[in-house]
C-alpha cells in the first residue's frame, strides 16, 4: 500500500482482512470440529476396539469404506491445519531470530505438506479391497 | 496476579499438549500410510513395533492431551465469545480438569486391563 496506517482505526480499516484474524477464527471453529472428529477417532479405534490389536486388516477394512474416507478426510485436514498453525505460534513465540524462525517454519511447511499430500492418498488412492470377500466379511 | 497462578497453568498445558498432539500426528499420518504397502507390506511390523508396552502407555498420554486440549479449547472459545468467561477463567479450568478425569477414568479402566493382557481375549 502507498501509505502506511498511522492510527488504530486506519489500522483496524486497513488490516480488515488481516490473516491473522482469519487464523484465529478457524483455530476456533476447527477446534469445536475437532473436538467431535478425534473422540470420535479415538472412542472407534481405542475404546470401541483394543488398539493393540490393530493390523493391516483392520485398517484396510475401515479405509474401504465410504463413510470412513470421508470422515478421515476432514479429520486430516482439519486436525493439520489446526496443528501446524500451532506449531507456528509456538514457533513464533520461541523461536526470536529471524534466520532460524524462517527456516523452522520452512521445514514445518514442507512436512506438513508431504505428509498431507501422503494422508490424502493413503485414504483416496486405494479402495483397500484387494482381499476381497476376507475383509468384506469382518 | 498471572504467573504461576491458574491461567498460566492452562496456557502451558494447552501449549505443551497442542505441540504433542501436533507430533503425534505427523507421525501418526505417516505410519497409517504405510497401509499403501499392502498386507505383505511393512504395516504389521510396524504396528506389532507399536503394540509394545510403552508405545501403549503412551497412547494413553497421547489420549489425556486430546481430552485436555478439548476441554480447555472450549474454555478459551467461552472466554472469547461469552462476556462471562474471562470472569470465571479460573472456576472454568477446575472444570476443565474436573471433565478431564471424568472422562480419564473409564478410559483407564477400558485400555489398562488391555496392556497388562487380563482384558477380554487378550
Amino acid at each position: 500500500m502507498a501509505v502506511k496506517p498511522r492510527t488504530l482505526r486506519e489500522a483496524q480499516t486497513t488490516y480488515s482482512t488481516n490473516s491473522e484474524l482469519a487464523w484465529w477464527v478457524f483455530m476456533r471453529v476447527s477446534g469445536l470440529a475437532l473436538i467431535f472428529l478425534v473422540f470420535g477417532h479415538v472412542f472407534f479405534n481405542n475404546l470401541a476396539f483394543n488398539a493393540g490389536e490393530i493390523d493391516y486388516t483392520y485398517v484396510a477394512r475401515r479405509f474401504s469404506r465410504s463413510w470412513v474416507k470421508v470422515y478421515d478426510t476432514f479429520l486430516l485436514g482439519f486436525a493439520m491445519l489446526h496443528g501446524v498453525n500451532g506449531l507456528r505460534y509456538s514457533i513464533e513465540d520461541y523461536v526470536r531470530e529471524p534466520g532460524r524462525r524462517f527456516w523452522a517454519k520452512v521445514a514445518l511447511y514442507t512436512v506438513v505438506g508431504v505428509l498431507l499430500v501422503l494422508g490424502t492418498m493413503t485414504l483416496w488412492a486405494f479402495s483397500y479391497e484387494e482381499m476381497g470377500d476376507a475383509v468384506r466379511a469382518l | 496476579m498471572y504467573r504461576g497462578r491458574e491461567g498460566q497453568w492452562a496456557f502451558v498445558l494447552h501449549r505443551l499438549s497442542g505441540v504433542a498432539l501436533a507430533l503425534y500426528l505427523l507421525l501418526h499420518v505417516l505410519d497409517i500410510s504405510l497401509v499403501m504397502y499392502g498386507p505383505e507390506g511393512p504395516f504389521n511390523t510396524f504396528l506389532a513395533f507399536y503394540h509394545q508396552w510403552p508405545f501403549r502407555v503412551g497412547l494413553i498420554l497421547v489420549m489425556a492431551a486430546v481430552v485436555y486440549h478439548a476441554f480447555n479449547g472450549l474454555r478459551i472459545i467461552l472466554m472469547d465469545f461469552t462476556d462471562w468467561g474471562t470472569k470465571y477463567h479460573r472456576q472454568l479450568w477446575y472444570g476443565v480438569l474436573g471433565a478431564t478425569t471424568v472422562v480419564g477414568i473409564p478410559v483407564l479402566l477400558k485400555v489398562v486391563p488391555e496392556i497388562l493382557g487380563v482384558g477380554h481375549g487378550g
